[in-house]
């Protein structure tokens, strides 16, 4: 099992209700795993946003395999002005 | 008492200059046109009559008229900096004396402020303290491009408008407001909403365009402008207590379509979801701050990354992009 700490912004911060969650997950889990498990618990507060994810404070273009420590923040864009 | 450059140049027989600084602060700006007196250790002479003291950049001497009370004492705004720059160049930079005395801007950068134009799309929540912080830093001209009215929703979060304002013209009661902050400023209005026919033809005079919309289509079509016309954008936005910001399309640096892909989606917009007034104040200044940065050519800024501040716990969060 590894330990991930995931940080929330805007409407996943609201539809989880969580500024930061810490999470264990299986080995060889990935960004893409965390984003599904994300969105379920979201329920349909998150069904039409898009997020972005980075890792460790950089950006990933595509789902990579998180390590142990890993600090992962889910980045919707924002609207307001 | 403070006397700029320009209005003691005007009446120069009517003072005595005394100039307190030390000698190497003297060999910087040697007060050139002047027969200064010069004060060892900061003490001043007996005399009668109206006398200026200069130091290096107004500062000091300000302080020591106030502590001590001094009379018929004027301190010389931006002291000897400004008065080096007003006769070389016979231009009164001293109203910015207090940002011209930060290495990182000095005179120079102050004349890259003077002489940058600015875009500003949207004057709404974030638009308004964009607009007012770069017209007090003394930018050029600004462009206010909006074709929206004023609403009494807007009120509590657009510190430009008033009550009596609502249903005018958003750009055409800012620059009436703007004008009495910095008449120098030209402010240019477009009382349009920014769209694939218009967009090129409004921003392509711009150095810097500033995105303060509420919505990601616009941002979307301004993303795309910058990379077209080779202009870098300041981005900004809102989420309840949240806000983001970035620089983008900087030479190549990842733009708004890199940030959030094109099929992004989500976020409602400040009137949907609310807006404490401050957060587009903190965030529209964060903006206004990066634009200043980038003509003035400071390095440390936010070109490929994404500055993520919430306003409830103050943290801010710093992708690199």
């Amino acid at each position: 099992m590894i330990k991930v700490k995931i940080k929330c912004f805007s409407q996943v911060k609201y539809a989880l209700g969580k500024n930061e969650i810490i999470m264990d997950l299986e080995n060889g889990s990935t960004t893409l795993d965390l984003e599904q498990m994300i969105r379920e618990q979201g329920k349909d507060k998150l069904n039409d946003v898009s997020l972005r994810v980075a890792v460790n404070q950089k950006y990933v273009q595509n789902g990579i395999e998180l390590k142990d420590g890993d600090e992962v923040a889910f980045i919707p864009p924002v609207q307001g002005g | 008492m403070i006397i700029t450059p320009k209005e003691m140049n005007d009446k120069l027989d009517d003072f005595t200059v005394i100039d307190i600084r030390p000698e190497n602060q003297q060999i910087e700006f040697p007060l050139i046109g002047l027969d200064p007196f010069i004060s060892k250790n900061g003490s001043l002479p007996d005399m009668d009559g109206k006398r200026v003291l200069v130091c290096q950049f107004g500062i000091v001497t300000e302080g020591m008229i106030l502590e001590n009370d001094l009379e018929n004492t004027f301190s010389l705004l931006g002291g000897a900096q400004a008065w080096d720059e007003f006769y070389r160049e016979q231009q009164d930079l001293s109203r910015w004396s207090r940002q011209t005395v930060l290495p990182e801007i000095g005179i120079e950068g102050q004349k890259k402020l003077l002489n940058a134009k600015i875009a500003i799309i949207g004057m709404g929540g974030l638009g308004c303290p964009i607009a007012q912080s770069l017209l007090t830093s003394g930018v050029g001209q600004v462009h206010l491009i909006d074709g929206d009215m004023v609403s009494l929703s807007n009120l509590h979060r657009q510190p430009l408008y008033s009550p009596h304002d609502i249903g005018k013209k958003k750009v055409k009661v800012a620059q009436e407001k703007l004008s009495k902050l910095n008449p120098e400023t030209e402010i240019k209005v477009s009382k349009a909403f920014l769209d694939q026919s218009n967009g090129q033809s409004l921003l392509d005079n711009s150095d810097i365009i500033i995105d303060a919309t509420d919505n990601i289509k616009t941002r979307q079509l301004i993303d795309q402008l910058s990379k077209q016309l080779n202009i870098p954008m300041v981005y900004g936005g809102l989420f309840r207590f949240e806000g983001q910001v970035s620089i983008l399309n900087v030479n190549g640096s990842p733009g708004y379509s890199e940030l959030f892909p094109e099929t992004s989606t989500g976020g409602e917009t400040c009137e949907d979801a609310g807006v404490l007034g401050m957060l587009p104040g903190i965030i529209g200044n964060i903006q206004a701050l990066e634009a200043v940065k980038l003509i003035v050519g400071i390095k440390s800024n936010l070109v490929g990354k994404l500055l993520i501040y919430d306003g409830k716990n103050h943290k801010t969060e710093i992708i690199q992009l």
